[in-house]
């Protein structure tokens, strides 16, 4: 098991060198972020000075490697933009995404798993057929526009919440909503399938014909069973999340890394995109990493193979 | 008996405490101003936005010189000024002035700065030093500099107004970091409190000279979307709104707010690129074509919902030549000027746009389809920002694109844009002829003589048409009914001048 | 094969069956847009801007979705928009199952370093944030047609490549496979007889599924500004367009947005049933 671990864990680290160097690489390809920086009217000279005082001018290599240097120390770089460490702007936005994401999350559990639950015992009734396609649309629909209108309808029309920003506990709920809406559709489908794997396995109906009670059966065998590929789903998901937040935040003005972020694509702010673009990776790995060792954990016939 | 006497009592009191902060807060309440993003740094030199951070630097910081809402210049740290020849300008100093760190104002101060400005990375965002020549700041004593510059300069003034002073100690030794964050000025405001990418919180400076500002407590609020900032302004979270389109502005009028529209400065056009890729566009009559198959009056009407109307002139009024006219709409015409210059059939053309200016999209689309109708075959682009400023920096962008240019009341400004080479030059049109008047103009300091030699660049250049003309760019604002104040028709905010009603 | 009646054969492709018609409508309406749209889609009319749907107060009947900001007629441009959104849609699951399924086979016939090597890659893919890359690559690069074809196959490539590798992987270990490989047979004509036939319902399926996630990719990158720019108008763009809009003309973010629903969910809906039908395991 410990190799199994290590195995993984160098894995992910050889994953996020690959990505730092990938994002160094794109970011630099894309041009001259000097042509922002400077006003409109700017000399030649005034330019060349510009690249000069930002280290611009040097070799690609050496770039390069004050990148990573500086990463591995918690160094993330300076925003030529914004005026501020990378990792400050960074630190500023990332408890407002972990806050969307976290309640998004939240609130795709709360969603999906009773619906799931419910699609699958009343399994061929109204009840699934009604859920199933409700999922499917979620699903189907671009998630942004599902924002939209809900924006259209309760911030316009009724003015029940505002329609963008942050700050009180009202502003959370659409974009939140916005966010769980997808990853419940896709999750609910999951729980459902699941639940009806397991009902129709061997264990349970062995426990059935021991005689224990249908609730017991249930919750304890039947739900532990589904709950193996959901959790794996799930912790995926919360990865998708993140990375989702980007148009979220982008829409409702919510203070973030993803629109710190977007920001930085449009304003060609090298160091920070780098900085989201590592910092995200890292989550992911991490993510993934800790939904393997949960799987090895939960899923006993895992760890024989 | 007694007990509910008690709860009695204390319900009372309670209740009047809670009705106190109210009142109090009536006229204490911070004044919250709602822009579309947030200020990116207060240093002082690394200016390049009108708001917000323009505004808050304006309210942390002074000038030598500033510049009224009509153009003419007010004195702030500078008292007097006189041209003592023709390459020398003599400031006298305001005396008495201290910095926020405790730091004295005087000349050493103001070589300290100027030298700053003129060093990189600050010499590609400012301007004085490229667009006035200037060479040289001679102290005469503490409280008396002369100005040098290379050649002669009608637009010292003029550019003195973005040129702030720093407390000359803290800001020659502090970092780039800490000059981003720790602003020491000697403005009518002092820095609060700053939540990046959120909102930064300014407070009434006592012992300001020119006396502390009414408001004493100004929050800059960065909300992105129009309609947030039209709804908070509605809701009464916010007392200011800047950035409103013409689709929404009628939004802003509620019970508590007002709108206010201001006569824009900016510009707006179809820059035509004469060295593009389509050689057509180097005859004037095809350009003149152009403008004749546009009808701007029905856009004005629509898109803008009637707030503007056609320019009449590359120079705003006042100083425009008021025997101009806006090209007429006849697409007959224009298709017979297409003809005369060779081009029956029309010839495929390329329409940009970026996203610096709003609704460029929409304008180009519109601009395109006019086109359409008198034989041009248009293909639109969105060009990235970065991408679209370097074109207009090389003058190489492909056929015409969505443009503004603004500048304030200074026709000598407004005109130099246009002649042969100049680094705002951007359609690459060039007159040897519109250039020496407006050179001679620029150096003629009798206002008579110089008002005639500019009306006869306007006519010049009018009718030779490097620009598709389209409108000055209407400025709204939202303003809660419980303030007073004169809005800028340059965007630029100034919170000392806010009062309560 | 044994006789079904019409009844039997519908319910049990019901979905199937919902799924193609949907997606064979969006077809036609791209195919026959000339003439089937009432008006063409950019021609401005800046007297009749931001008109609505019929149904509502103001609206007209020859303009039944409304018209957006510049007097577009919206009915029109959804037609016109299926031409993109699909051949954006098609376009790029061609490219991704090819490249996909190249990689994949590759990583699981040959394995070894091989699969290491491409395995990595696809992971480092994985973690990054697509939106974000998509972004940038268009924004510095342009949004031609072309370019947003290829961001989109992109995005999918690594769902083929997982598929494929893993369905190669167990063919390959066989014992028949393995027999051919020791006696010599070429490995073109291994792939060609063995491996190929075994991988074309995955592919298949996949490609189903990933027809959906490339429209709404596309629909993403145009709402950001970066899609497919130029005359033609797609869905994400005009839900690009309708944002500033929103208070004032929902219909011109509602429609477009209906319209990239409606086929993403048939191009769901067809995967799903695919899936049913090919593989045993999940025969119910």
């Amino acid at each position: 098991m410990i190799a199994f671990i290590l195995k993984r864990f160098a894995q992910g680290l050889l994953v996020l060198i690959g990505v730092s160097f990938a994002t160094f690489i794109v970011a630099h390809l894309s041009g001259d972020p000097v042509e922002l920086m400077a006003r409109e009217n700017a000399t030649l000279q005034d330019k060349q000075d510009l690249r000069e005082f930002l280290g611009l001018d040097r070799p690609l290599g050496a770039q390069y490697l004050s990148f990573v240097t500086g990463a591995l120390q918690g160094d993330l770089g300076y925003s030529f933009v914004q005026r501020a460490p990378v990792t400050d702007l960074i630190a500023e936005r990332l408890p407002a995404t972990l806050l969307l994401a976290a309640a998004g999350f939240l609130l795709a559990l709360a969603i999906a798993i009773p619906l799931g639950i419910l699609s699958a015992l009343k399994h061929n009734t109204g009840w699934d057929i009604a859920i199933t396609s409700v999922a499917m649309i979620g699903q189907a629909a671009p998630g942004f526009w599902i924002g939209l209108m809900l924006v259209v309808l309760f911030a316009v029309e009724w003015q029940l919440l505002p329609v963008s920003g942050s700050g009180t506990p009202a502003h959370l709920v659409l974009p939140a909503l916005t966010l769980a809406l997808q990853s419940s559709a896709r999750l609910t489908r999951l729980v459902r399938a699941s639940v009806l794997e397991v009902l129709s396995a061997d264990y349970i109906r062995t426990a059935r014909s021991k005689g224990l009670r249908e609730r017991t059966v249930l919750f304890i065998h039947a739900f532990r069973g589904a709950m193996i590929p959901v959790v794996t789903m799930a912790g995926l998901e919360l990865a998708e999340l993140v990375s989702g937040a980007f148009i979220t935040e982008t829409i409702f003005a919510w203070p973030g890394v993803g629109r710190l972020a977007v920001n930085a694509v449009a304003q060609r702010d090298f160091p920070v995109i780098q900085g989201v673009v590592l910092l995200a990776a890292v989550f992911f790995v991490v993510i993934n990493f800790l939904v393997d060792l949960l799987y090895v954990v939960i899923d006993p016939r895992v760890r024989l193979r | 008996m007694s007990l509910t006497r008690t709860w009695a009592s204390r319900l009372a009191i309670m209740a009047s405490l809670a009705l106190v902060p109210t009142y109090v807060a009536a006229q204490d309440a911070p004044v919250v101003i709602a822009s579309s993003e947030d200020v990116i740094s207060l240093d002082p030199h690394m200016l390049d936005s009108n708001n917000p951070t323009g505004s808050v630097i304006w309210s942390l910081f002074d000038s030598l010189v500033r510049r009224g809402p009509d153009g003419s210049p007010v004195p702030r740290l500078a008292t007097a000024w006189e041209r003592i020849d023709d390459v020398t300008w003599r400031f006298t100093l305001r005396q008495g002035v201290k910095f926020s760190n405790g730091e004295d104002f005087n000349a050493a101060a103001v070589v300290t700065n100027f030298a700053r400005m003129d060093t990189a990375p600050f010499n590609s965002v400012q301007q004085l030093h490229d667009q006035t020549g200037l060479k040289e700041v001679k102290v005469i004593d503490d409280y008396t500099i002369d100005l040098i510059t290379e050649k002669p300069t009608v637009n010292m003034l003029y550019w003195l107004a973005e040129a702030f002073i720093a407390a000359p100690g803290q800001i020659s030794t502090v970092s780039p970091d800490e000059a981003a964050t720790t602003p020491a000025g000697s403005g009518p405001y002092v820095l609060g409190e700053w939540k990046r990418g959120d909102q930064i919180t300014l407070l009434a400076n006592e012992s300001y000279w020119g006396g502390a500002p009414a408001v004493k407590t100004v929050v800059f609020r960065a909300v992105p979307e129009v309609s947030s900032r039209l709804n908070e302004l509605r809701a009464g979270t916010v007392d200011l709104v800047v950035g409103i389109t013409p689709d929404a502005s009628d939004q802003a009028n509620s019970d508590v707010s007002d709108l206010v529209q201001i006569e824009g400065l900016r510009k707006m056009h179809m820059g035509i690129s004469i060295k593009g890729e389509q050689p057509a566009l180097a005859d004037p009559k095809v350009r003149q074509a152009l403008n004749h198959a546009v009808d701007v009056p029905t856009i004005t009407a629509t898109l803008l919902a009637g707030t503007t109307s056609p320019l009449l002139s590359i120079v705003n009024p006042p100083n425009n030549n008021p025997d101009l006219a806006a090209f007429a709409y006849d697409p007959e015409k224009a298709k017979a000027l297409l003809a005369e210059a060779g081009f029956p059939d029309g010839f495929p053309l390329t329409i940009q746009w970026s996203t610096r200016f709003d609704g460029g999209k929409e304008v180009s689309e519109v601009v395109g389809s006019y086109l359409e109708a008198v034989g041009i075959q248009p293909t639109y682009e969105a060009v990235e920002l970065a991408a679209f400023r370097a074109s207009l920096g090389s003058a190489s962008l492909k056929g015409i694109y969505f443009q503004g240019w603004a500048a304030l009341i200074n026709p000598s400004v407004e005109l130099v844009i246009l002649t042969c080479g100049h680094v705002d030059n951007s359609s690459g049109y060039c007159n040897p002829d519109y250039d020496k008047l407006v050179i001679e103009a620029s150096q003629t300091l009798d206002d008579t003589a110089r008002k005639s030699l500019e009306f006869q660049a306007q006519a010049i250049i009018w009718n030779d048409a490097p620009w598709l003309y389209l409108w000055r760019l209407p400025s709204f604002f939202g303003i809660s009914k419980k303030l007073a104040y004169d809005f800028r028709a340059d965007n630029y905010l100034e919170p000392y001048l806010i009062t309560y009603k | 094969m044994t006789q079904v009646s019409v009844s039997t054969f519908l319910r049990r492709n019901v979905i199937g069956l919902i799924g193609l018609t949907i997606l064979s409508v969006a077809a036609a309406l791209a195919l026959f847009a000339p003439w089937i749209a009432p008006h063409p889609p950019s021609q401005v009319n800046l007297t009749a801007r931001l008109l609505p749907p019929f149904w509502v107060e103001g609206g007209q009947i020859s303009y039944p979705l409304g018209t957006d900001n510049v007097g577009r007629d919206v009915l029109s441009r959804i037609i016109y928009g299926a031409q993109v959104s699909l051949s954006v849609g098609g376009g790029a699951v061609v490219i991704g199952a090819f490249v996909g399924s190249l990689i994949g086979i590759l990583a699981g016939y040959f394995g070894g370093w091989v699969d290491a090597v491409l395995s990595f890659v696809i992971n480092v893919q994985l973690s990054f944030p697509f939106t974000l890359l998509a972004i940038f690559l268009l924004a510095t690069f342009g949004g031609g047609f072309l370019s947003v074809v290829i961001v989109v196959a992109l995005a999918t490539w690594v769902n083929y490549a997982r598929v494929v590798r893993g369905q190669v992987m167990s063919v390959t270990h066989q014992d028949y496979v393995e027999a051919a490989r020791s006696v010599g047979v070429p490995v073109a004509q291994i792939l060609w007889r063995y491996i190929l036939p075994n991988i074309l319902s995955p592919i298949i399926v996949v490609a189903s599924f990933s027809m959906a996630q490339a429209i709404l990719t596309e629909a993403a990158l145009s709402f950001l500004g970066v899609g497919v720019s130029g005359t033609r108008p797609s869905w994400g763009m005009m839900l690009n367009d309708g944002r500033t809009y929103l208070q004032n003309a929902w219909w011109m973010t509602a429609m477009p947005g209906i319209a990239t629903a409606l086929t993403v969910l048939a191009g769901n809906l067809c995967g799903d049933w695919l899936q049913d039908r090919t593989d045993p395991r999940l025969r119910r």
